[in-house]
């Protein structure tokens, strides 16, 4: 480690004990260190043990996707259609009164190797079956979405936590110093609820907040400067800024965080190219395109994203979040009513790309080190809602994971005969959070940081990893 | 331990082979416990044997003769040690002498911290360094160049303590200082949660604070205001103003007892951390951890706040107020029958647009629909009610099928009622606060292990008992008061003079804000967990001090100013960086970035633009539609940055909680989620994109342009000149202005982008 010259101290409380030798430039504060070193919070840091996945490509089905309609059958609700959900005691829904049992109006079928149940909603998912580690027993504590969202992004129901992605870049910094280290990308028709706190750096410094980029155009809002300033322009610019800079530094050249801000520019200067560069799908062959479902609907915009999260993994950005569905109710996943419409609609534009993300991923050798998670914020209930659609329900829900050393044709945990709650090998959202932190090479009681008087963690003070789901 | 988490009962009392404890820590299962460690063989034979003898714990086993209840209530207790008393944060506030004689008592105590380790002090600033430090500071906008002048020219010992003068008689000053306070209690303009909506007259709380500040209102005061104004100042609008404080969180649309309790552990987290300095949320499960704050002190701070409930207070006469109301009755009135005529006209389409929807139902709901209602199950009921209630016609379906005779009737009966609507008078003046239910307060408990399904013990209000001087009292209130006074009490508590806490925590932040850093660099936690002071003397003595002062802000700011330290260069020491790199003794003035509203609204000051209107409702400078695209509930009405209403300063920028100003927010404006007592300082490249590109600092910068252009003409070199002397307070070296002279010469654009080059130079955003 280059010498910093913080206090031991200080080390502690920032790395919390945990990673020591963490620098955050913000940590300096006023001092300066000697030489000429320049400071980045976003520098590569070693993982705690030997990592299993380099980047994390989490796709997030926003509204709650359905467990009984997807990956977990249950043909007792065909049997009982119509039926009260008896003996699970006090049933809360967000809305409404509670329905009958409502059987799912999708077929489900064995595939693969493994033979895992998929229903005829994700055909092309349905043949990755064996690279997918599926967890049926998740549950999660909130039934409301914006406290659900927040416990998945960030581990804990109220907002104001760092997420997941600024965990992860805090861990171990990013291996393209170019590009954003921590990526969102939105559904068209509109952010999740409850905003940016979800991909929100929490109380830790900026350089750990997710990145919003967008699909189409400029990925980052202020990429690029107006048309008229042309690159050579930009360049005389930086190099006069650059000039009356050094200028100032001369009076205190050990300042190491004045030194780290005259690089950022050059940095920007970089990413304005890269960024673009990392998201020009005009690239791509047309067999990749149409893999994703690119240039086809409905399947152009998330296969835009899909295709545009392996080209920023493959660059070494470590988090890349999508989100699929945006705003409310048929908008989301969220199918309180006409479920048909609702998951017939999101899983038609999701199914060929995400299928289309790992077969890429793997041709290019690139699955064994990139951790591709789907899920959503909570499941759906088993019992009807407005006649044909389900309400939120936390108690128990499916998701997969694939890559990252992840043990393919899976199936860990089950929710009862109904899918209503998950009763055998539960996993909580401390638990999932554990095994990601884990593939990444990180110890979840070990990645701290210290805030409020104490070491805080993503998995708060619960969480194991899911052994069962490492190869 | 029984009754188990989520995997059961952790513990099968007489079978410690079955028992997860014990499997956990004898290794016989995984995850080894605890972490990290494993414990000895005599420890697990004792724990084997305890656990075997049926695993007796006696704190909640009752006593013969004892009932269960009262041995619940015994675990409540949590006695205070002398020694834990005697903490330094707990110690009261004695004034020590001053251990040298200096002009400024500040400098003698930070000189012997020095002269013990060999330091040398840093030479005084120049003077234009000094006074653009003054004004960053004090201001948050560059002096102009004619304050820089006056204050070169003037030769007088006392020419600084002039120019601080100036700058606390300012309304900028309370612009500038009200933004740290508000930080503190984490003040925003939006609710938060799901739909994020907007908390109507929020605005009224900030411009208080500013005007606090600007008025030099004794911090005691403050603080009783934004606790308990409605139960100490009953008469004054102002003091109704600042109870604001308590409604300043998030706040849930989902109104529950869990959601009720957790808004109240945001309040007793912010006030505990904001006038305490101290982590009591940490004591909502259990005893605090780490420091002596028992689970009681929470819940009997909790209690204190219990009581009040939200709601908006009228700050309209109440002639008014009562107009307004019988207003919208008649006008309302008029509107009801105008409303069923719509109704009316649409029945029949919508009886048809169900009827059709009835008729393609699944079998199953179908049957259950014409099974006769005494012959249908359970189920069949639910699914009955379901979809009685579910088949509805919408507005979407509904409006094709109106013929064009009825839609146009309807599109006329519509504007009648917002004619009609129209007609109502504008709300009166309220302002965001709370109320009780009068002098006696509903009743609160103590939650073992935090949880309302666990109540014990009725809590009366309480103080933190560590830090309390004596046995305290809280008042009783008048048999016809409209409150319980228990918030006044607390508020008296804390705003009391003997208070260890309040002073050392308050004058502390004042120091951080000067000098870059607190003497305790944990601002929100004095306890053991922060960080002990690095200069404890001189804590107590500016503690003392500044009540003596009466508790004056103001006073602090011209003592802290017109100290050596202040005025020291910021420069490197090679000698002196050897031995305290991180200047904890601040034998120079450190170097900081100034904060995300210095930047912008400097580069609005430099370019000639900032609008010098104070108060009112906050604006809405532009934010890319797509970073916050339009989900229903949550908008932003930004206006473009040619739009003037938006060149204000930040403090009035809008603070939407789920949506932030990418401007603010890259550098480090905090999320205003909970209490932020020191804001990150980080460098990272987003933030040069942003002042690269953006089209808002493109803007300013050809504003600036033609500032200088007025102001030097068309010679570059004046242009030159008068850009250095406008930004940062100085002309430029030779070197310097020859390359920008260089630069602007060679290019048509070259004067505006030498300008945003200004704008994005270091020296432009770190202090002097």
């Amino acid at each position: 480690m280059t010498k910093r010259f913080l206090s031991r101290r200080e080390l502690l409380q920032t790395a919390g004990g945990g990673i020591a030798g963490l620098a955050l430039a913000d940590l300096l504060r006023g001092a300066s260190t000697t030489g000429t070193e320049r400071l980045n919070p976003l520098a590569l840091r070693a993982p705690q043990f030997p990592a299993k996945a380099k980047s994390i490509i989490s796709i997030f089905c926003y509204g709650g996707v359905s467990q009984v309609d997807t990956f977990d059958p249950k043909p007792e609700l065909l049997k009982r259609q119509g039926e009260t959900m008896a003996g699970k005691g006090n049933i809360v829904v967000s809305q409404g009164n509670p329905g009958g049992l409502m059987p799912s109006p999708w077929e489900f079928q064995q595939h693969g190797q493994s033979g895992i149940h998929v229903s005829s909603l994700f055909p092309h998912v349905a043949k990755k079956v064996d690279d997918i580690a599926l967890i049926r027993s998740m549950y999660c504590i909130s039934n409301d979405h914006a406290p659900a969202l927040f416990q998945m992004n960030t581990g804990f129901i109220q907002a104001g936590h760092p997420s997941m992605g600024s965990w992860v870049t805090y861990g171990l910094g990013t291996e393209n110093q170019n590009l954003p280290a921590f990526v969102v990308f939105a559904d068209w028709r509109g952010g999740p609820i409850g905003g940016a706190p979800n991909w929100s750096n929490g109380f830790m410094p900026a350089a750990y907040q997710g990145t919003p980029f967008r699909s189409a155009g400029d990925p980052i809002v202020d990429l690029k400067p107006p048309s008229d300033m042309t690159p050579k322009r930009q360049q005389r610019w930086l190099k006069l800024l650059g000039a009356l800079n050094e200028e100032h530094l001369k009076k205190n050249p050990a300042d190491s965080e004045l030194a780290a801000r005259i690089q950022s520019y050059e940095l920007a200067y970089q990413m304005q190219f890269h960024a673009t560069d990392a998201v020009d799908l005009k690239k791509e062959t047309a067999a990749t395109r149409e893999l994703y479902g690119v240039d086809e609907q409905p399947t152009d915009y998330v296969g835009r994203q899909c295709l545009m999260a392996r080209r920023l993994v493959e660059r070494g950005v470590r988090f890349v979040q999508i989100y699929s569905g945006g705003g409310n109710f048929t908008e989301s996943w969220d199918a309180h009513f006409d479920l048909e419409l609702n998951h017939g609609m999101h899983c038609k534009e999701t199914d060929k790309p995400i299928a289309g993300l790992l077969t890429d991923l793997k041709s290019r050798g690139l699955l064994d080190s990139t951790l591709v998670i789907w899920h959503g914020e909570f499941g759906r209930m088993p019992i009807s809602q407005r006649m044909n659609g389900r309400d939120h329900n936390p108690h128990g829900f499916s998701v997969w994971m694939a890559g990252g050393g992840v043990k393919g044709g899976t199936v860990v945990g089950a929710t009862d005969e109904y899918g209503y709650a998950a009763v055998e090998n539960k996993k909580s959202v401390n638990d999932l959070h554990a095994t990601i932190l884990h593939q990444m090479g990180l110890d979840h009681e070990k990645l701290t940081y210290f805030y409020n008087g104490r070491n805080m963690r993503l998995t708060d003070v619960s969480g194991e990893v899911i052994r069962e789901v490492l190869a | 331990m029984l009754t188990g988490g989520e995997r059961g009962p952790a513990l099968d009392p007489g079978h410690s082979d079955k028992s997860r404890l014990y499997r956990f820590a004898a290794g016989l299962d995984k995850p080894q416990m605890p972490p990290g460690k494993t414990l000895t063989d005599g420890e697990l034979k004792v724990l084997r044997q305890w656990i075997d003898t049926g695993a007796p714990m006696d704190a909640a086993k009752p006593e013969p003769g004892e009932n269960e209840k009262a041995a619940l209530a015994k675990l409540e207790e949590r006695p205070i040690t002398p020694a834990e008393k005697n903490y330094w944060a707990f110690r009261p506030v004695v004034r020590p002498v001053v251990p040298a004689r200096t002009k400024n008592p500040v400098d003698a105590f930070l000189n012997v911290a020095l002269k013990s380790k060999g330091l040398k002090p840093a030479p005084p600033a120049e003077r234009r360094a000094l006074i653009r430090r003054a004004y960053l500071d004090l201001w948050g906008i560059p002096p102009t160049p004619e304050a820089v002048d006056r204050f070169l020219a003037d030769k007088s010992p006392d020419a600084f303590s002039k120019v601080v003068e100036e700058l606390l008689a300012s309304p900028n000053y309370g612009e500038r200082w009200a933004r740290h306070w508000l930080d503190v209690v984490r003040y925003a303009d939006s609710s938060g949660f799901e739909f994020d909506t907007n908390k109507p007259n929020v605005w009224r709380f900030r411009d208080y604070v500013i005007d606090a500040f600007n008025h030099d209102k004794p911090y005691d005061q403050f603080v009783k205001e934004q606790l308990a104004g409605d139960e100490i100042y009953p008469d004054s609008k102002e003091a109704r103003i600042a109870t604001g404080y308590l409604r300043l969180g998030l706040e849930n649309n989902i109104k529950n007892e869990m959601t009720k309790l957790d808004e109240l552990d945001d309040v007793v987290s912010t006030t505990t951390g904001a006038f305490l300095g101290m982590t009591v949320q940490c004591a909502r499960c259990h005893n605090h951890k780490f420091d002596p704050i028992p689970q009681k002190d929470y819940y009997q701070i909790q209690a204190v706040f219990y009581p009040a409930k939200p709601a908006d207070f009228k700050l309209a006469p109440k002639e008014q107020v009562d107009h307004y109301n019988a207003e919208v009755k008649r006008v309302d009135a008029l509107i009801a029958p105008v409303k069923k005529q719509i109704t009316e006209l649409e029945k029949p389409y919508r009886d048809k647009i169900i009827a059709d929807k009835k008729a393609k139902l699944p079998a199953y709901l179908l049957t259950a629909l014409q099974t006769p209602p005494e012959k249908r199950s359970e189920g069949q009921k639910l699914n009955v009610i379901q979809v009685e209630k579910s088949l509805v016609a919408d507005e979407k379906e509904l409006k094709p099928a109106l013929s064009a005779g009825d839609l146009e009737k309807r599109t006329e009966l519509q504007k009648q009622i917002k004619a009609l609507e129209d007609t109502k008078p504008k709300a009166p003046d309220a302002t965001l606060s709370i109320k009780e239910d009068g002098p006696k307060a509903p009743e609160s408990h103590f939650l073992h292990r935090g949880s309302p399904g666990q109540p014990g013990s009725v809590m009366q209000p309480g103080v933190l008992t560590v830090a309390s001087w004596n046995k305290y009292e809280f008042p009783a209130p008048p048999a016809d008061a409209k409150t319980s006074y228990r918030r006044r009490g607390f508020a008296e508590w804390v705003a009391n003079a003997q208070n260890p806490l309040s002073s050392r925590v308050m004058i502390n932040r004042i120091w951080q804000q000067h000098f870059g850093e607190g003497i305790v660099r944990t601002p929100n936690n004095f306890g053991k967990m922060g960080e002990p002071p690095t200069h404890p003397e001189l804590l107590d003595w500016l503690a003392s001090e500044f009540v003596r002062t009466g508790w004056s802000v103001k006073s602090m700011h011209r003592l802290l100013m017109n100290s050596e330290a202040y005025q020291r260069s910021s420069d490197d020491i090679e000698a002196n960086n050897k031995i305290d790199i991180e200047n904890r003794l601040l034998w120079r003035m450190p170097r900081r970035r100034v904060e995300a509203e210095v930047i912008r609204d400097s580069i609005l000051a430099v370019a000639g633009n900032l609008v010098e209107e104070r108060g009112g409702p906050a604006v809405f400078p532009y934010i890319d539609p797509s970073l916050f695209q339009a989900s229903s509930a949550r908008t932003w009405p930004g206006k473009p940055d040619t739009d003037p209403s938006t060149w204000r300063r930040s403090i009035y920028v809008f603070t939407k909680r789920s949506i932030p100003l990418p401007m603010l927010d890259i550098f480090d404006k905090p999320d205003s989620v909970s209490s932020c007592a020191r804001r990150n300082r980080s460098t990272i490249a987003p933030q040069s994109l942003i002042m690269m590109n953006n089209a808002f600092i493109a803007l300013e910068a050809e504003k600036f342009a033609a500032r200088l252009q007025k102001l030097a003409g068309a010679d570059p070199q004046a242009q030159v000149d008068e850009a250095f002397v406008l930004a940062l307070g100085r002309h430029p070296k030779q070197a310097e202005a020859e390359r920008a002279v260089a630069y602007i010469q060679g290019d048509p654009h070259g004067l505006a982008d030498f300008c945003k080059a200004v704008f994005n130079l270091n020296e432009f955003v770190y202090f002097p």
